[in-house]
């Protein structure tokens, strides 16, 4: 699932760089209260500071901060979109802020919520968590968030703090990270599956294909390392030999030395769970290798520039790829599909509802708050009568029932953790586009 | 065989780092300070590559110097607008004020050239099996201009005047400039000099990797682990450090998970210094 990469890399260089100097030159004079964290320095800096208007406010409004606690403006609720515009995930950010937006366009356009419209505040994270914890705070203490949207797996994980303590509610459309196994539940949810499932359902793929052997590529992050030990055991279970299992490191320049081992025992097929900058490189150099088999990618994959990128020629019908998907057949999706032009991009879905549940949440609370949220969004999500669109939600609430909102990526029921049961989706690289070729609905993994 | 294709990838590794950190060593000896901008001058020569060939369509042949070019102008001019104005702060000032100049040339190429990845509008790499061992014709490119650049830098430091007074610049400034050794010509020459091998390493990172913003600044870490483990020395020593981290990275993952690829190139630097505290070059020299 979508992971982010940490740019710590800058400030270690620069530490490193400093101690470096510090030795060699037997400076003493180095400060010693470096930078506050984030979260602290964040809110004093917010405080002081008068709160940035919306660019939609009237000039006349007053420059002074918005009350932490309360919408923006009154008669509206604010949401903030915190996602990676630019970046390795930009393309992905931009997917899904258009999803939101367009989940925004319909609930206002049907008369708002209780709370009022809705407003928006949309922030890039680079995917960069610092960042995303920054961004996060101004817009609950500035712009008065009562939910944010949008997170990848590791800002998701940074923010749980903040989220909780701010009693604001965090939802993510692909943060498949398995720590939110244990961190959510409470103001944090997403409405996809763990990464586990990832696993499950490309060890499915791979045990199911008739392949002898197989070969495990696999990036250095918890969020591929996790689903790929899932899906080695399933093949292993099935009795297929595992040549290798690499866990490498992304960002470098080349991986001929990983794929050494890998290219000697020329196995039918190569499982790459990675990144898009690392999976590229060793496509093209397992390829100029010798490698000639098939190919399972992962979530980081499923984009149309990986064919201009790797060139089309060299994984048509050879390479798949797994993602957490709606079910196409469900006529929540349906529906959706011929609402929205973007409905099958990747997340796309998902991301319609996480803005679509917290409007029903607000409706069926009617507590315009992270708090009223986080009391009901199970309640309007199983049990009750079924709904697929806001309006329909909010109409069935006056009527005084209870609803459940089936979603356009699928039934949305959260387990402890804030979790949903995912179905994925197979496709493969075919005239230098993808196309489904397999769809596991969320029963194939029930046990 | 296994072991020699290892160490083959490793060789070429090597070359890499060796291309990267030569202009790095360079400006560290003879400006006197470490230059953290320097993974982002790779970045511009990358990026300005991949502008060039993948979108106005010029032949890499052609792109590659013309970047190279660029990122030697576009560093000399840093270097005369931000690093000059403050020289006599010292190193630490520098070392400082280039973190920020690299955060600048990071944000700068983001915001042109935006998200996702980039590639050359060239070839998949074409393989070779002497003796059974697989090389690709980009891996013997890095290769050849890892010697072709150390060749013609010694030549350039020993042969020339213009490089012999870089060299006494670098060994003792204050007595090179009483000499009459123009301090402002070697400065410039300096940079033009260690920003364009920023750009030839920029121009092989774009042809031998897939681009992204973040990529070049990836690079530093190993570039501060060779020009550490080769000391203030000559600058035969980074060819000599670049090969033993590129070899040792790469051959450690013949035993080792290559996960672990980082921690062998920087236990590398940390056991020679235990030993050699000045690096493998020892003494100051150029």
């Amino acid at each position: 699932m979508l992971r982010t990469r940490a740019k710590w890399l800058r400030i270690a260089a620069a530490m490193l760089a400093l101690a470096v100097v510090a030795a060699a030159c037997g400076n003493d004079d180095d400060g010693d209260g470096v930078v506050a964290p984030v979260e602290d320095a964040a809110p004093e800096a917010t405080a002081e500071a008068p709160a940035p208007e919306p660019a939609d406010e009237p000039a006349a409004e007053a420059p002074a901060p918005e009350p932490a606690d309360e919408p923006a403006e009154r008669g509206e609720v604010t949401i903030g979109v915190l996602v990676p515009l630019t970046g390795e995930l930009g393309e992905f950010g931009k997917i899904v802020a258009d999803a939101i937006e367009f989940g925004v366009g319909e609930i206002n356009a049907a008369g708002g919520t209780v709370c009022g419209n809705i407003r928006t505040v949309v922030a890039d994270t680079g995917g960069d968590p610092e960042t995303g914890i920054r961004e996060a705070t101004n817009m609950i203490e500035s712009e008065g968030a009562i939910a944010i949207l949008g997170p990848t797996s590791g800002i998701m994980v940074a923010l749980v703090d903040l989220a909780k303590r701010e009693q604001v509610v965090i939802m993510s459309p692909y943060a498949g990270t398995i720590t939110l196994n244990e961190l959510g539940g409470d103001f944090v949810y997403r409405t996809v599956s763990s990464d586990l499932g990832d696993g499950a359902a490309s060890g499915l793929w791979l045990s199911t294909r008739g392949y002898g052997s197989v070969a495990f590529m696999v990036q250095n992050e918890e969020s591929t390392i996790s689903p790929a030990e899932v899906a080695r055991t399933e093949v292993e279970e099935a009795g297929i030999d595992i040549t290798d299992f690499v866990v490498y490191n992304p960002g470098q320049p080349s991986y001929q030395a990983e794929l050494t081992s890998v290219l000697a025992s020329n196995p039918d097929a190569i499982f790459l769970a990675g990144g898009q900058e690392s999976g590229v490189t060793l496509i093209k150099e397992a390829v100029a290798g010798g490698f000639d088999g098939e190919w399972l990618f992962t979530a980081d994959l499923a984009v149309p520039e990986i064919f201009d990128a790797v060139g089309a020629e060299l994984i048509n019908d050879k390479a798949f790829v797994e993602f957490a998907d709606a079910d196409p057949s469900l006529p929540e999706f349906i529906s959706f599909e011929e609402r929205y032009s973007g409905a099958g991009a990747p997340f796309a879905p998902n991301s319609f509802d996480m803005v679509t549940l917290v409007a029903l949440s607000l409706e069926a609370s009617g507590q315009c708050d992270g708090a009223g949220i986080n009391s009901v969004i199970r309640d309007v999500s199983d049990g009750g009568t079924a709904v697929s669109t806001f309006s329909e939600g909010r109409d069935a609430l006056a009527d005084g029932d209870d609803i459940n909102y089936e979603g356009a990526s699928g039934p949305l029921v959260f387990d402890p953790s804030g979790t949903v049961s995912g179905a994925y989706t197979i496709q493969q690289a075919q005239n230098g586009e993808w196309v489904n070729v397999e769809f596991y609905p969320a029963s194939t993994f029930v046990e | 065989m296994l072991f020699l294709q290892y160490l083959t990838a490793g060789i070429v590794t090597g070359c890499f780092l060796i291309l990267a950190t030569i202009g790095f060593s360079l400006t560290r000896q003879v400006e006197g300070f470490l230059n953290i901008a320097h993974a982002e001058l790779l970045g511009i020569g990358a990026f300005t590559t991949w502008w060039l060939n993948a979108s106005q369509g010029w032949h890499i042949l052609i792109a590659g110097p013309a970047a190279v070019i660029f990122t030697a102008l576009v560093g000399l001019v840093i270097a005369r607008t931000i690093y000059d104005p403050i020289r006599r702060r010292g190193p630490a000032v520098l070392l400082i004020t280039s973190t920020g100049v690299a955060f600048v040339i990071g944000g700068v190429i983001d915001a042109m050239v935006g998200t996702g990845i980039r590639t050359l509008d060239i070839g998949l790499a074409t393989t070779y099996k002497p003796f059974g061992i697989r090389v690709t014709d980009y891996q013997i490119i890095v290769v050849a201009l890892a010697a072709a650049v150390s060749v013609s830098l010694a030549l350039f430091l020993n042969r020339t005047r213009i490089g012999l007074a870089i060299r006494a610049r670098a060994v003792n400034p204050e007595l090179a400039a009483s000499r009459g050794i123009d301090v402002r010509t070697t400065s410039r020459v300096t940079w033009l000099l260690s920003s364009g091998l920023a750009g030839v390493a920029g121009v092989m990172l774009a042809v031998i990797a897939t681009l992204t913003t973040d990529l070049p600044f990836h690079q530093i870490l190993q570039i501060l682990a060779v020009a550490i483990l080769a000391g203030l020395g000559s600058l035969y020593t980074v060819i000599a450090s670049g090969l033993i981290i590129g070899i040792a990275m790469d051959v450690s993952v013949y035993w080792i998970p290559a996960g672990y690829r980082p921690l062998v190139a920087f236990s590398i630097v940390i056991i020679v210094l235990l030993f050699r505290s000045e690096g493998l070059a020892g003494t100051k020299a150029a």
